[in-house]
């Protein structure tokens, strides 16, 4: 099991959500990828496409203003 | 019980972690006491609200309502941009469904208000927003819509994000002035030759006013309908 950090902080909507996007795929199930985000347009559709594509997600708020969204590849 | 709690903190920023991580990346930075600059901030906002209501009752409504109108865009990351993007992006039109419903609001709101001034025989307010429509309109919106998902924001958005403290839309903001002052310096021009060439329509003029609300109603209950569908479609393809 892997842990990938992606670092999207400064970046805007939708740029942490296609760099995620490209990233999940190279991924092997059961790892985890996690995007460090500070706009918080990506806090809403970061977790809701992680969670309609099938992931397991979660989100920590690891400052004021900036997020950890902990995806698990699960298929 | 730090069990229970995890269960109860079901709000995506609180939620307890399922997901076991090795390491955690970040040190979790101390939080700043917020809440006293909250109450300054408040109270600033309330005096400047009084203040302003001396010089225009006008001014101090709008500046209430902009202040109502950022708080609950900021609360409900709401997103204009968003709502036109991440069906294609992402498959999610939670957003998309949100706008479209706030637009059947104001529809309900804005017939009541103009149609009440037009019983009483007042002049209507807001006619003079009822501009002519034409191709131009969807060329400008195309522009629009590029400029907003390369800025990240829209209008709103870009003030919103400043406000948060988004470095990368203060710059979106300059260059938003700048283009604003750009396209009103040659308004006129554009007025003149272009817009003007096509016909301004009033939808109650044409339908009727119960027609008018009718039809823009069921416009956009089809366009909630279509999004909803496009949505569960999306969702069923990446399963």
């Amino acid at each position: 099991m892997k842990e990938v950090v992606l670092d999207c902080l400064g970046e805007a909507c939708p740029v942490p959500l296609v760099k995620a996007q490209k990233k999940i795929a190279e991924l092997e199930i059961g790892d985890l990828l996690i995007v460090q985000i500070d706009h918080s347009c990506a806090m809403k559709n970061l977790p809701e496409w992680a969670r309609t594509d099938g992931h397991n997600v979660e989100v920590e708020e690891t400052g004021d203003g900036e997020w950890d969204v902990i995806i698990e590849k699960t298929k | 019980m730090g069990d229970e709690k995890n269960i109860t903190a079901s709000a995506p920023e609180t939620a307890g972690s399922s997901i076991r991580r090795s390491s955690r990346t970040t040190v979790r930075k101390p939080k700043k006491d917020q809440i006293l600059p909250g109450i300054a901030i408040l109270m600033l906002i309330i005096v400047s609200g009084a203040g302003l209501s001396f010089i225009s009752k006008q001014l101090a409504f709008f500046w209430i309502t902009g202040n109502l109108f950022g708080f609950i865009l900021q609360r409900a990351r709401f997103c204009f941009t968003a709502s036109m993007r991440d069906p294609y992006l992402t498959g999610g039109t939670s957003l998309t469904k949100a706008v479209l419903t706030a637009f059947a609001i104001t529809t309900l709101g804005f017939a009541a208000i103009k149609y009440g001034a037009f019983i009483s025989g007042a002049p209507i307010p807001g006619q003079s927003f009822i501009v002519p429509v034409s191709l131009a309109t969807a060329a400008g919106g195309i522009l629009f819509g590029i400029g907003m998902v390369i800025a990240g924001g829209c209008a709103s958005g870009t003030l919103m994000r400043v406000g948060e403290g988004f470095g990368m839309q203060m710059l979106s903001l300059v260059f938003f002035v700048a283009g604003s002052l750009w396209a009103a310096h040659d308004f006129g021009w554009w007025q003149l030759n272009v817009i003007m060439k096509s016909k301004a329509v009033f939808l109650p003029d044409v339908f009727g006013w119960v027609g008018a609300v009718t039809i823009q109603l069921l416009i956009i209950a089809f366009l909630w309908i279509a999004a909803d569908k496009w949505g569960k479609r999306k969702a069923e393809q990446s399963h």
